[in-house]
């Protein structure tokens, strides 16, 4: 199999790279490792939009093209429109849309779409990049001009001994556990005072402190959300599938749990199930490249911006180091700061192009830029990138 | 018995504990929902309450007229160590 652009990953980040550039006519393919596309917005259930918007008072898109696209298909799906959460705006977002969607876009734009495959091994030779890819069938060849890594654990990195950085496993953010729920009754600050209760009576495991309710906007539907430690047993390490697995079958105690105290003591609970587990638990942070240029928080916090840049940045830093709770640091001025092209361009390699919570930053900024908003920004930029690496015969005609 | 906390103590707390990043001269009347503390924040706020001060804040007190303003919360806090 042949392509000009190889994508790794459908998330938000690769959906954007592969519609990108096969719309500017490029062929391309793409990889995931599940049966559809959106990544952390549908195998893990995070159901809300962040950093679409500046910061202010208006809920203004702050990327034009395809996250901007994508906020007016969303809108149309579900009928709903961005909310102010504390001092910054989201769009609620609906898993099932989300998968719709990118259904009906990677149809239009002609992606030839590869899902339950991985990328095993990558070689780099003079004509591009030959990518051995693993399916139930075997493992096969696919010849590509440029790659875009929008893995989210900067897996083409691994596979060719490239430089990455991970941080510590101690101060690595810790993951979501989402999961659908059916026939939930009161919410908000009653069923946090009614979790905080059934902690303190013990009833409820310690880590089901912040769990939380949101409705989906479907009929009796709501989303729970809990912020596990990671740590289940041993370091937190999100690359490691024995950490994974123990992750996976503690968020999913905690919410059984959580939701049969809430069915005896919660008003309106009473007929309440658990009606979804996610196809995995929502990492936030693994391992990253190091890139021609490294992101900082600071950068973030100081609005900066770049010549160069290929998108805006207008998510705070949003910090979970512990599981009690983010810890919000906003730019000054809310103030949107620019990505550089250098953050989504490996430091010793050609061809190959950056995007999603991968891109090359330090720990704070990937607490900013890791939201789906920048990441459908600079998805759709390492497209373009990728569309000018080709062959100069591709490009020329 | 432990004495009731001021709104100042109140502030400081949720400060320190980075339950709401409140700037400075954040009124006693403030809006503390508008400042961004959620339901997640909530459940911090109940647990930390009890730590720092013994008051120990029930479900049926987890509304906004009793957790909406620094004043509120001071209100609260001190009621529920009378009690």
């Amino acid at each position: 199999m042949t392509c000009e652009v190889l994508v790794l990953g459908a998330g938000s980040a690769g959906l954007a790279a592969a519609v990108t550039a096969a719309r500017a006519g490029a062929r391309v393919v793409l990889l995931e490792r599940h049966g559809f596309a959106g990544g952390m917005g549908t195998a893990s259930l995070v159901h809300t939009f962040c950093g679409l918007y500046l910061m202010g008072e208006e809920a203004v898109v702050a990327n034009p093209g395809f996250p901007a696209e994508m906020e007016e298909r969303m809108r149309g799906a579900t009928g709903a429109g961005p909310v102010k959460m504390g001092r910054v705006w989201v769009l609620p977002q609906h898993p099932v849309e989300f998968v719709g969607i990118a259904d009906a876009l990677l149809e239009e734009s002609g992606v030839t779409v590869l899902y339950h495959s991985e990328a095993l091994r990558a070689e780099q030779d003079a004509d591009g990049w030959q990518v051995e890819v693993a399916g139930r069938g075997g493992i096969f060849p696919i010849r590509a001009e440029a790659v875009v890594d929008a893995s989210g654990d900067a897996v083409l990195a691994a596979l060719c001994g490239a430089a990455t950085a991970t941080t510590a496993a101690a101060r690595l953010q810790r993951p979501a556990y989402i999961f659908g729920v059916q026939g939930g009754g009161e919410s908000g600050l009653a069923v946090a005072g009614r979790i905080v209760d059934g902690v303190r009576r013990g009833l409820l495991p310690k880590d089901a402190l912040g769990l939380h309710f949101r409705a989906s906007g479907r009929a009796g539907e709501s989303f729970g959300t809990i912020d596990l430690t990671g740590a289940e047993e041993g370091d937190y390490d999100p690359l490691d599938p024995g950490c994974l697995a123990r992750l996976e079958v503690a968020g999913r105690r905690i919410a059984a749990t959580a939701v049969e105290f809430l069915r005896r003591e919660a008003e309106g609970w009473g007929a309440a199930y658990v009606s979804q587990w996610p196809v995995r638990a929502g990492v936030r942070e693994s391992r990253r490249w190091v890139g021609k240029q490294v992101l900082t928080g600071a950068e973030i916090l100081n609005g900066t911006r770049h010549v160069d840049e290929i998108a805006l940045a207008t998510w705070p830093l949003e910090l979970r180091e512990t599981n009690r709770g983010p810890k919000l640091k906003y730019p000054e001025n809310d103030r949107a700061a620019g990505i550089p092209r250098g953050c989504l361009i490996p430091r010793a390699l050609e061809r190959v192009f950056v995007a999603g919570r991968c891109i090359s930053c330090d720990h704070e900024a990937q607490a900013s830029i890791r939201v789906m908003g920048t990441c459908f920004a600079t998805g759709e930029a390492a497209g373009r990138l990728a569309l000018e690496a080709r062959k100069p015969q591709a490009t020329a005609l | 018995m432990r004495s009731a906390p001021s709104v100042e103590d109140v502030v400081a707390m949720l400060r320190e504990e980075g339950i709401a990043d409140l700037p400075a001269g954040f009124p006693a009347e403030g809006d503390l929902f508008a400042a961004g503390m959620d339901s997640m924040a909530v459940m911090q706020l109940i647990v930390v309450a009890e730590e720092r001060f013994g008051a120990v804040i029930g479900p049926e007190d987890a509304g906004r007229e009793n957790l909406g303003t620094p004043a509120d919360l001071a209100a609260l806090i001190g009621r529920r160590l009378a009690s």
